[in-house]
């Protein structure tokens, strides 16, 4: 998993944005999204899907289904592949 | 989570685009260039390299995402692709706006090693007749032989078309012509009274007639193409889009040759120079120069007198 081709990735004060530069969609991103998308961004493929779960899951049933929904929706739009 | 286009400037550390209009040099003299550019109209204090570096490295320092580079024609500046090369190998996703008259077989895959995310032609017309009215001193085949060649390299392809009243008629065979070409977008919007084309705007004029039909036709391309080719066009007129950017302004900024930047093409206000202030400075300024009464101002002044848009040359120090 890794961000698409043409999305860049920039971290705020307020969380982060991604911007898809080919169709020029700004994404907003609050904290736990921001967090979702720096291990994203960062790491290694192989393990990225150990990673999310070792930061996210476990801290509870609604943020564990919040981060697989922002996955399914980043796939969704396109903004990551692999 | 998500919202898309919700970043607002004022929320910004940066940037998000930066348009970087690199030199007034052009090989062609349209008759419509915004930006009055043209054989020998280079400004006298366009950046030098030192310069030019040194704004580069500033946004990308700050992770700036987004970068074009026009002109002019961009290809004639003299660091074009030690430009191009710096912003590539440092990660920003860069487009270049051209005439596709220097689009070789070298230089298009010279662009493609390097990186660039996509170039962006312009094609006035499905003709040479067409072509060559608008585009003066511009070569049609040249045209599109800089695209086969973009395309045999592997280059991401965007055409742009500009409306004039002797150019409308070939729109649809516009947009089958750049499909052919390999183009993965095409776009158009209304022509602006500014620049050169205060001069021949007898030439260029379009009627809102005119401009119904030739939406008309682009919706019908859009469903034609969907899902191969992205056929998209800006409808709303000047003073809708300017009103809207008071409100809601981009993260955008609009650098000039030598260093000065505009708050938005449409306007003719200056809210920073590259030469003095730094990018923090500069985006600093940007955003409340938007608050500015003078920038309201002289948008309402255009609900009342349209033509004043032939005066954006004459800049305004915010």
């Amino acid at each position: 998993m890794r961000l698409a081709q043409y999305v860049k990735f920039r971290e705020e004060k307020f969380g982060g944005v991604l911007f898809e530069t080919r169709s020029e969609k700004v994404f907003t991103l609050n904290p736990t999204a921001t967090a979702v998308i720096r291990e994203i961004a960062s790491g290694d493929e192989a393990t990225i899907a150990t990673r999310l779960k070792d930061r996210f899951i476990g801290q509870g049933d609604a943020i564990e289904r919040e981060v697989l929904a922002f996955v399914a929706e980043l796939r969704q739009r396109g903004l990551i592949e692999g | 989570m998500t919202g898309p286009a919700a970043a607002e400037a004022e929320d910004l550390a940066a940037p998000l685009y930066v348009a970087w209009q690199i030199t007034n040099e052009c090989n062609l003299a349209c008759l419509h260039c915004i930006e009055e550019s043209g054989p020998g109209k280079a400004f006298a204090d366009e950046l030098d390299r030192d310069q030019v570096f040194a704004v580069l490295d500033q946004l990308l320092d700050s992770e700036v995402p987004y970068l074009s580079f026009s002109g002019g024609e961009p290809m004639l500046h003299p660091h074009f692709f030690a430009m191009v090369e710096r912003a590539c190998e440092r990660g920003a996703q860069l487009k270049i706006e051209t005439n596709a008259h220097y689009l070789d077989p070298a230089n298009a895959a010279r662009l493609k090693a390097l990186g660039v995310k996509a170039v962006q032609v312009s094609l006035d017309g499905a003709s040479i007749a067409t072509f060559g009215r608008m585009r003066v001193r511009g070569e049609f085949d040249r045209v599109l032989d800089g695209v086969r060649n973009l395309r045999d390299a592997g280059v991401p392809i965007e055409i742009n078309f500009s409306p004039a009243s002797f150019n409308m008629h070939e729109v649809d065979a516009v947009v089958d012509l750049a499909y052919e070409l390999g183009a993965y977008s095409f776009y158009t919007g209304r022509t602006m009274y500014t620049g050169n084309a205060v001069k021949a705007w007898r030439h260029l004029e379009v009627t809102e007639d005119q401009y119904v039909a030739f939406f008309n036709a682009l919706r019908r391309k859009t469903e034609e193409y969907r899902g191969r080719m992205r056929v998209y066009f800006h409808e709303a007129g000047l003073l809708e889009e300017l009103r809207y950017r008071i409100q809601h302004p981009a993260a955008l900024l609009i650098v000039l040759p030598n260093g000065l930047v505009k708050l938005i093409n449409a306007l003719p206000f200056i809210c920073g120079d590259f030469r003095r202030d730094s990018l923090e400075q500069i985006w600093a300024r940007f955003r409340t120069a938007w608050h500015d009464p003078r920038v309201a101002g002289f948008v309402e002044d255009l609900a009342t007198d349209p033509g004043k848009t032939r005066t954006l040359h004459q800049w305004v120090y915010l």
